[in-house]
């Protein structure tokens, strides 16, 4: 064990090297590029597994020297404690059996080789963030999260979709990553020694002696970053247009590698957090806001992985309001709960993907719900796993998604107790809060179980041309070099089999691994407290307070009730087709033409920021062309006037004259030299 | 420890040396031969590599030894090149006088008066026969002198 730890270096390295080795050597070796990945991720889940039973909170391994200037010293150090074990094990796993379905699900695109090697980057990204021991390099690796996610969203670049896409991720993580820079600079400034490492910076010594201002605007700042990366309210806009991604790159994002990184994040330094609760109060008001947000557009959406990318933006709000009911004694149970869900919403959100990956490469690549209905006979496995994610999801018992729910709902439950204990006279805030957590549950039952029953139920119908929802059909004769150019932008080996068939067993067997894990391990870590045990090995845990909860069956029972009755609605509206949905639709039409248009918060994003920002560029270039250009040119004219009417006259082209000119100059030049 | 090689002594260096930069600049300035220039380039390069190798046996290193080496191995390229150039020059104008150069000069500039003194003194007399090879050109213009009765006697 003791050796896995010490070059815990090579959970990271393992992935990095897989994907270098399928982007660069392996075609020219004739070796698949699936193989070197799915290794490499294979490895690094093994040795996760032997860091994670060896986690110790105070142990941290230097690998190398980085910057060293003067006194500013970020050495290249990992941390090998509970929770950064705990998310590496996890990553990891998802991450294993994300690439072996893309094995299936991407063969025969011409970009397979390239979409492995930036897998291989990703994950050796993302461990590499939640192994680093100090603030720069989690930043580093925050950045290397983001490219490899523009990389990976854009990867049918030639399709203009996927490239803005592409630019708009990369563009909203920018915007958090200024949050994180700026969090980084103020720590800087106020800790001891300039030492960014987490021990440093979240000892009992630093947090006492922080001055008032940091005390709440750093936990904001590192709050910022996480609402990018995390795809929080202001800032969660990118995570549904990703979608245009690979299925498997939904995936992972989703689940494993990108918006887990804000919740880490915050759960890392909750220590920190714990000094504000105003901020606490913030990031769950934010996240309570963005799960209903986020639960009310999906309510409408007809395609399935955008159902699905919305319900990841709603869960990821219940992972804050968990981290941000930590107040006073609830610090720990906070923590766990928002980690557990974490944990165990990696688990189904992956499956949930890879199912409705599996259902989109059955159709041919179509993902509108309108357009197939009845695959449970035709496709089992897909069907079958799809529903236990989807149970998990809605948070039925046993499923992973009721223990973990109910653990956050418990938490923010406690959170207005706790808060009168610690004086905090703003808590009574979290019990609204609670409420609307549970009537996202409901919609959350809902949305999910609309999707279920609109893809699997009622009387079978695979997509034809003749759909009224289908595209129109490019017209061939005038327009064919664009025809051409979308369908090898499309094309990634989805034509060559006929639609409506099983996938093979490469991708259901991944499929039905992470349905076992959705029904499992909520059992098997939640109630017999082995997850809340693990945690306890955390750097700065013991710390926190932890209050003995008493068990309610309040929560649980509310929550089993509202997510039954969410299922039982999407039932009567969505098992056999009718006219139910569209009757409802007409009786709310506003309210649906809202949510059908995701509130218009894109349009309204572009109308204010963005024109802005367009103003401000415009100005800019004007700004650069006329005045900075201008004041250029200016500076270079004026030597050439100069030459024109004033020395072109001595250009006689005797070379004498100006052998005795510049010799009579240097004479006098040394003479003022000399003498003056 | 005294040093034999005093400040007088490489005063008497430095003087010899601006002396050399000197007659070479004059020489530069004064002459029209292409050649004749060229040496005269040659001869203020040496002028100041004697003071350099005087300041470096001064201070007693070798600085100014090693960089006069530099500056010869400089030189003898430049030479190389010059003389290229000179013989293009020369096949283009039957000519070494530099003032048959004058044409490259800014457009809307007027001809310097010597120009006429150079065509007469230049142009090169084509002989039959032996191969003729180009004679030096006067120095500048001959200033104006009353006539001398020795010189007089010659004529």
């Amino acid at each position: 064990m003791g050796f896995f730890v010490d070059n815990i270096w090579l959970v990271p390295a393992c992935p990095l090297v897989g994907g270098l080795f399928a982007g660069f050597v392996a075609r020219r070796v004739k070796i698949d590029p699936f193989a070197p990945v799915a290794i490499g991720v294979g490895l690094a889940f093994l040795l996760s597994l032997a860091a994670y039973a060896a986690a110790d909170p105070e142990k941290t391994v230097v690998v190398s020297r980085w910057i060293e200037a003067g006194s500013f010293v970020v050495p290249l150090e990992f941390r090998v404690d509970g929770l950064s074990t705990l998310m590496l094990s996890m990553v990891t796993f998802i991450s294993f059996l994300v690439v072996v379905f893309a094995g299936g699900y991407m063969a025969g695109d011409p970009g397979y080789p390239r979409f492995f090697a930036e897998i291989g980057l990703f994950v050796f990204s993302m461990t590499g963030l939640v192994l680093s021991n100090n603030y720069v390099l989690t930043y580093a690796f925050w950045e290397g999260v983001g490219v490899c996610s523009y990389l990976l969203i854009g990867f049918w670049y030639a399709k203009p979709a996927a490239a803005a896409a592409a630019v708009k991720a990369f563009l909203v993580n920018r915007l958090g990553d200024i949050g994180f820079a700026l969090a980084i600079f103020w720590l800087w400034t106020v800790v001891p020694n300039h030492d960014l490492s987490y021990q440093n910076v979240l000892a009992d010594s630093t947090l006492q002696s922080l001055p008032e201002a940091a005390r709440w605007g750093i936990p904001l700042l590192l709050f910022w970053a996480a609402t990018a990366k995390s795809a929080q309210l202001p800032l969660y806009v990118w995570l549904p247009d990703a979608m245009e991604g690979p299925t498997p790159v939904s995936a992972l994002i989703h689940a494993a590698t990108m918006v887990t990184a804000g919740v880490y994040l915050i759960a890392r330094s909750t220590p920190l957090i714990a000094l504000s609760p105003e901020v606490q109060l913030l990031i769950a008001t934010i996240g309570c806001l963005t799960a209903l947000l986020a639960a009310l557009i999906a309510l409408t959406q007809n395609d399935l992985k955008r159902v699905m990318a919305y319900s990841t933006v709603s869960q990821l709000g219940y992972m804050f309001m968990a981290l941000g009911s930590g107040v006073g004694s609830l610090a720990r149970l906070a923590i766990v709960a928002g980690m557990f869900h974490l944990f165990t919403h990696a688990f189904f959100k992956a499956l949930l993907f890879l199912a409705s990956g599996s259902v989109m490469h059955s159709m041919g690549d179509v993902i509108d719900m309108r357009r197939f209905r009845g695959l449970r006979r035709r496709m089992p496995y897909t069907c079958w796993t799809f529903a236990l994610g989807a149970l998990a999801l809605a948070g039925i018992f046993p499923t992973a998604g009721f223990w973990s729910k109910d653990e956050v709902l418990v938490a923010l439950g406690a959170a207005p107790h706790a808060s009168r204990e610690i004086g905090f006279g703003m808590g009574w805030l979290y019990g609204p809060l609670y409420w609307l957590a549970m009537l996202t549950a409901f919609l959350t039952a809902f949305y999910t179980f609309r999707a279920f029953f609109m893809t699997f139920w009622g009387p079978e119908k695979l997509p034809g041309p003749d759909d009224p929802e289908a595209p129109p059909a490019p017209v061939a004769a005038h327009d064919h070099g664009h025809d051409h150019e979308d369908h090898a932008a499309d094309a990634h080996g989805h034509g060559h089999h006929e639609i409506g068939l099983e996938s093979p067993a490469i991708m259901t067997y991944p499929m039905i691994v992470l349905a076992a894990g959705a029904l499992l391990v909520g059992l098997l870590f939640g109630p017999t407290g082995l997850f809340e045990g693990h945690l306890e090995h955390t750097l700065g845990f013991e710390s926190l307070p932890a209050a003995g909860h008493a068990f309610t069956w309040t929560t649980p029972i509310v929550s089993t009730i509202v997510a039954l009755a969410g299922i039982a609605l999407a039932f009567v509206m969505y098992a056999e087709p009718s006219d139910l949905p569209a009757r409802v639709a007409a009786a709310v039409r506003p309210l649906y033409r809202a949510s059908l248009n995701k509130f218009h918060v894109d349009e309204i994003y572009d109308g204010t920021v963005m024109a802005l920002l367009r103003g401000f560029t415009l100005g800019s270039r004007i700004f650069d062309v006329k005045v900075i250009g201008g004041l250029v040119q200016g500076v270079a004219n004026v030597p050439w006037a100069a030459a024109k009417d004033v020395l072109a006259k001595y250009q006689n082209g005797l070379i004498q004259f100006y052998a005795a000119a510049s010799a009579l100059s240097v004479a006098v030049l040394l003479w003022l030299l000399l003498f003056t | 420890m005294t040093d034999p090689f005093s400040i007088d002594l490489l005063t008497n260096y430095l003087l010899v040396g601006a002396a050399l930069f000197a007659l070479g600049m004059l020489g530069f300035v004064s002459r029209r031969n292409l050649i004749v220039m060229f040496l005269s380039a040659e001869m203020m390069l040496q002028g100041v590599g004697l003071s350099l190798v005087a300041f470096g046996r001064f201070h007693g290193n070798w600085t100014g030894q090693v960089f006069t080496i530099v500056i010869l191995t400089v030189a003898a390229c430049e030479a190389s090149i010059a003389m290229a150039l000179i013989v293009v020059l020369y096949n283009r104008k039957e000519s070494l006088d530099v003032t048959l150069w004058q044409e490259v000069r800014e457009e809307g500039v007027g001809p310097t008066d010597l120009v006429d003194e150079a065509t007469q003194a230049a142009p090169l007399e084509h002989e039959d026969g032996i191969e003729t090879y180009p004679t030096l050109t006067p120095a500048g213009l001959e200033p104006a002198h009353p006539i001398q009765p020795w010189t007089e006697r010659r004529r």
